[in-house]
C-alpha cells in the first residue's frame, strides 16, 4: 500500500532520514517504533505528504505523494501527535468541515458525520464544543476527522499519548475495527504496550535508518506451523535435548524449567506432542501458543544491528 | 455552501449576540453623532464618521483577522489538518479572504450604508467611486496579510515577524489614503498617468485595483506552496515588472524619456525586489543541494520550482540592466564623469550579485544562524565604513576600489572602469561561496 524508496531528509545541519526503503502491507497495522529523535515523525510527514524530501520516491496505493499530494490526501487520513482542533466548534461541525474539506458529497455529509459520530462513540456529544471535551474525547474527534473520509491509509503519530487506560483500551478496539474494514494502518509510538495489542507489523527505525522492518509472529502464523512456549512445574535436565531431538520442533530457546520453540503440526499434533511429553515424565504446567510482544521484537531487533556495528 | 473553509470561518464569525451587537453598536455611534451636530453638518459628519469606521472595522481589523486566518491555524496546530484537506489552493484562498473578514464586512456594509444615504441626501460627488475604492482597498489589505503570513511561515519564521511585515502594508496604504484624501476623496485633481489624464479617486480606484488583483493572486500563489502545489517561479519578476509599468507611468507624466525611464525604474525595482527575498529567505545549504540534485538528475521542471525566489529578479535586473545601457541614448544626467552613466546599469547588478553571494556565504557556514546579520555587518563595513575611511585618508584609488560609483572623488575614472572594479568583487565573492560550497558538510 505504501512504497518507499530511497527516502533522505534534511533538516539543517542534521540528517533526520537516511535512504529509507520499505513497504508497508494493504490491510495492514504496522507499528512504527523507535527512541525520540529516530525520525518517526518526519517519516510519517513526508508520507502524508506536508514534507519534501532531500531525495527520494513515496508511493500511496500507486499515486506519487510527491508529484500528487492532493490526490494522496483524498485517500489517506493524517493524525499528527500535537493535533488542534477547533475549539469554539461544536463536535457535528468539527465533523462536518472535514468531511467538506476532504470532498465528500453534500448528499454523503450528513450520513458520513453520523456513522462517524456513531463509529467513535461521539454520537451523544456532537453538539458540544471541542474545548468542552477531555483529552480522551477530543483524541476521539480528532481521528473521526481524520477518517471521515473512509481512507484507504491513515497514518497516526502517538495517537496515545496522554491518554487514560480506558480511553488506550478503546483506541486499541478502534484500530482492530478500522483494520477489519480494510484501512491500512501505520502507527507510531515509542510506548511499545500500547502498539502490542493491534499491530500487525513492525517497522523499528533509529537515527533516521530503518533497523527492521516485518510482520509480527502471532499465535495463529499458519495451521502448520507456531510458536509455542513450553513451562516445566519441576525443573528437569533432559528438556532442551529431547526438544531438540524432535523432529516437529525448531528449538529457539530452552534451559531445564522452559522452552520457546517453532512446532511444525497443527493442533492434533500439539496435542500429541503434550502427551508424549507427559508420557516421557515431564511435569507440564503449560504448553501454549506464544506471541511475542512488541518490546522483545524491537529489543531484539535492536540487539542485531549493535551487534553489526562496528 | 460550496467552500467549506468559508463555511467554517462564518460558524466561527457569527453568533446570534455577534450579529445584534454589530449594528445596535453602529447605530448608536451615528445616532449620537447626528443628534450633537448643527443640521446643516449633520450629514457630512455622519459620512465622515462612517468612512473612519469602515476603515478601522474592515481595513484595519479586518486586516487583524485576515492574518489570523493563517497564523492562529499555525498557533493551534489546525494547519496540518487543513494541509491534509482536499481543497484546491483557490477554495482555500477565497475561504479566508472572506470567511475570516466576514464579520469585518458585515460591520462594513452598515457603514458604507449610513455613507451612500448621508452621501445622497447631500447629493456628493463620485459616492459609486469612493465605495468602491474603500472596498477595493480592504480586499487588497486582507490579501496583502494573507500572503505575507503564508510567505513567511514556509521558511519557518516567526509568525509575529511575518504578521509585523503585513502590518507595514496595512500602515503605509492606510497613511497614503489620509495622505491623499484625508477622509473626504471628493477633492478633484488630476494624475497624470503615461501621458493619460485620470481623476485622481478615479486612479486610487484603479491603483487599488490592480494591487488587490496583484496581493490576491499572491496569496493564492503563497496557498498553493503551503498545500504543497509545485508552482513555477515566474510570479515575482512577473510583479517587478507590474511595478515598473506602474511607476513608470507616473513618472514619466506628461513627458520625459518613457523608455530609458522604464528601463532604468525596471532595473531600480528588481534590484529592490532581489534584496527584499535575499534576506526574507532562507537560502539554506540544503536547498541549494537538493538543485545541485535536481540539476544532476536533469529534473529542471523540479529544479526551477525550488529556486529561491530572489534569483529570478536577480536575472531579471541582468536583462533591465541591459536593455537600460542599449536604449540610453545619452546619460539621463550629463556626461559628467561624476554623475550616473548607463554603463553603471551593470555595476548595479554586479554589486547585487557580490552581495547575493555574501549572503550565501554566510548561509553556508557551518553555523548559519543569523546569516542576514552577519550579510549587513559585512556590507556596512564594507560600502560605507572602508570606503569612508579611504575618504577620510585621501585615498581615491582605495576609495574607488571600495565603491566604484559616481561621485566627485571618483570622477578621474572613466565609467567602464566601476563595472570592472565591481566585477573583481562579484568574481572574488563567486570563489569564495564556491569554495564554501564545496567545503561544507550537508549535515
Amino acid at each position: 500500500m505504501i512504497k518507499i524508496a530511497g527516502l533522505t531528509f534534511d533538516y539543517p545541519g542534521h540528517r533526520a532520514l537516511h535512504d529509507v526503503t520499505l513497504t508497508v502491507a494493504r490491510n495492514s497495522v504496522t507499528a512504527l517504533v523507535g527512541p525520540n529523535g529516530a525520525g518517526k515523525t518526519t517519516l510519517m510527514r513526508c508520507i502524508a505528504g506536508l514534507e519534501t524530501p532531500l531525495t527520494g520516491s513515496i508511493t500511496v496505493d500507486g499515486t506519487n505523494v510527491l508529484e500528487q499530494p492532493r490526490e494522496v490526501h483524498r485517500i489517506m487520513g493524517y493524525l499528527s501527535d500535537f493535533f488542534g482542533l477547533y475549539q469554539d466548534l461544536t463536535v457535528a461541525q468539527c465533523l462536518e468541515y472535514a468531511a467538506t474539506s476532504q470532498g465528500l458529497p453534500k448528499f454523503e455529509i450528513d450520513e458520513a458525520v453520523r456513522h462517524t459520530a456513531q463509529r467513535l462513540d461521539l454520537s451523544d456529544r456532537l453538539d458540544q464544543t471541542s474545548a468542552s471535551l477531555s483529552r480522551g474525547w477530543r483524541q476521539r474527534v480528532a481521528i473521526g476527522q481524520a477518517i471521515i473520509h473512509d481512507p484507504k491509509v491513515l497514518v497516526l503519530d502517538e495517537p496515545a499519548s496522554g491518554l487514560d487506560p480506558e480511553a488506550r483500551a478503546s483506541l486499541a478496539a478502534l484500530f482492530r475495527q478500522l483494520q477489519a474494514d480494510r484501512m491500512t494502518l501505520l502507527v507510531s509510538s515509542h510506548i511499545l504496550a500500547e502498539l502490542d495489542e493491534y499491530s500487525t507489523h513492525m517497522l523499528a527505525l533509529r537515527d533516521g535508518r530503518i533497523l527492521e522492518s516485518r510482520a509480527l509472529m502471532t499465535s495463529q502464523l499458519t495451521d502448520a506451523r507456531r510458536r509455542l512456549r513450553l513451562d516445566l512445574a519441576r525443573a528437569d535436565t533432559r528438556l532442551p535435548a529431547w526438544l531438540k531431538a524432535h523432529a516437529q520442533i525448531t528449538l529457539h530457546d530452552a534451559d531445564i524449567e522452559r522452552a520457546e520453540f517453532d512446532f511444525h503440526g497443527d493442533h492434533y499434533g500439539q496435542a500429541a506432542l503434550l502427551k508424549a511429553l507427559i508420557e516421557q515424565g515431564f511435569a507440564v504446567s503449560s504448553l501454549a501458543a506464544h506471541r511475542e510482544n512488541l518490546q522483545q521484537s524491537y529489543l531484539r531487533s535492536v540487539a542485531a544491528h549493535l551487534e553489526n556495528q562496528p | 455552501m460550496s467552500n467549506p473553509e468559508f463555511k467554517r470561518n462564518l460558524w466561527l464569525s457569527f453568533s446570534e449576540s455577534r450579529l445584534v451587537a454589530m449594528p445596535a453598536i453602529l447605530g448608536l455611534i451615528f445616532l449620537a453623532t447626528y443628534a450633537s451636530h448643527a443640521p446643516d453638518a449633520r450629514a457630512g459628519e455622519v459620512r465622515m464618521i462612517a468612512i473612519s469606521l469602515f476603515i478601522f472595522i474592515v481595513w484595519l481589523w479586518g486586516a487583524g483577522n485576515a492574518s489570523a486566518a493563517i497564523i492562529d491555524e499555525m498557533r493551534n496546530r489546525t494547519w496540518d489538518q487543513q494541509r491534509m484537506s482536499a481543497l484546491e489552493p483557490w477554495t482555500m484562498t477565497w475561504g479566508k479572504l472572506f470567511g475570516a473578514t466576514s464579520y469585518n464586512w458585515y460591520g462594513g456594509i452598515w457603514c458604507l450604508s449610513a455613507f451612500a444615504l448621508t452621501g445622497m441626501f447631500a447629493e456628493t460627488q463620485g459616492l459609486s467611486l469612493t465605495v468602491m475604492t474603500l472596498c477595493t482597498v480592504a480586499i487588497l489589505l486582507h490579501a496583502a496579510m494573507i500572503a505575507v503570513a503564508l510567505y513567511t511561515s514556509q521558511f519557518g519564521t516567526r509568525p509575529l515577524q511575518g504578521a509585523t511585515v503585513g502590518w507595514l502594508i496595512v500602515i503605509g496604504v492606510t497613511f497614503k489614503y489620509f495622505f491623499d484624501f484625508g477622509l473626504d476623496m471628493s477633492a478633484p485633481a488630476a494624475k497624470f498617468w503615461w501621458g493619460m489624464e485620470f481623476e485622481h479617486v478615479l486612479f486610487w480606484l484603479l491603483t487599488s485595483l490592480l494591487f488587490a488583483i496583484c496581493f490576491v493572486f499572491a496569496a493564492w500563489r503563497a496557498m498553493c506552496t503551503a498545500l504543497q502545489v509545485p508552482t513555477l517561479p515566474w510570479a515575482w519578476p512577473a510583479f517587478a515588472c507590474i511595478l515598473t509599468v506602474y511607476f513608470s507611468g507616473q513618472i514619466t507624466g506628461e513627458t520625459g524619456h518613457p523608455l530609458s525611464v522604464l528601463m532604468l525604474l525596471g532595473l531600480l525595482i528588481s534590484v529592490a525586489l532581489t534584496y527584499l527575498t535575499l534576506f526574507s529567505e532562507p537560502n539554506t545549504l540544503l536547498l541549494w543541494h537538493k538543485l545541485r540534485i535536481l540539476q544532476e538528475k536533469n529534473e529542471w521542471r523540479s529544479w526551477l520550482e525550488h529556486l529561491p525566489v530572489w534569483t529570478t529578479t536577480l536575472v531579471l535586473s541582468v536583462v533591465f540592466a541591459t536593455l537600460s545601457y542599449l536604449f540610453t541614448a545619452s546619460p539621463p544626467l550629463g556626461n559628467n564623469a561624476s554623475l550616473p552613466q548607463p554603463v553603471h546599469a551593470f555595476t548595479l547588478v554586479l554589486m547585487l550579485l557580490r552581495d547575493a553571494c555574501i549572503v550565501l556565504f554566510f548561509a553556508f557556514s557551518p553555523n548559519s544562524k543569523n546569516a542576514a546579520g552577519k550579510t549587513m555587518v559585512s556590507l556596512i563595513l564594507l560600502d560605507l565604513l572602508l570606503p569612508y575611511l579611504a575618504s577620510v585618508a585621501d585615498l581615491s584609488e582605495l576609495f574607488f576600489f571600495f565603491m566604484p560609483i559616481p561621485t566627485p572623488m571618483t570622477s578621474g575614472h572613466a565609467a567602464w572602469n566601476s563595472t570592472l572594479v565591481m566585477a573583481s568583487h562579484a568574481a572574488t565573492a563567486l570563489v569564495l561561496v564556491n569554495w564554501r560550497l564545496r567545503t561544507a558538510k550537508l549535515q
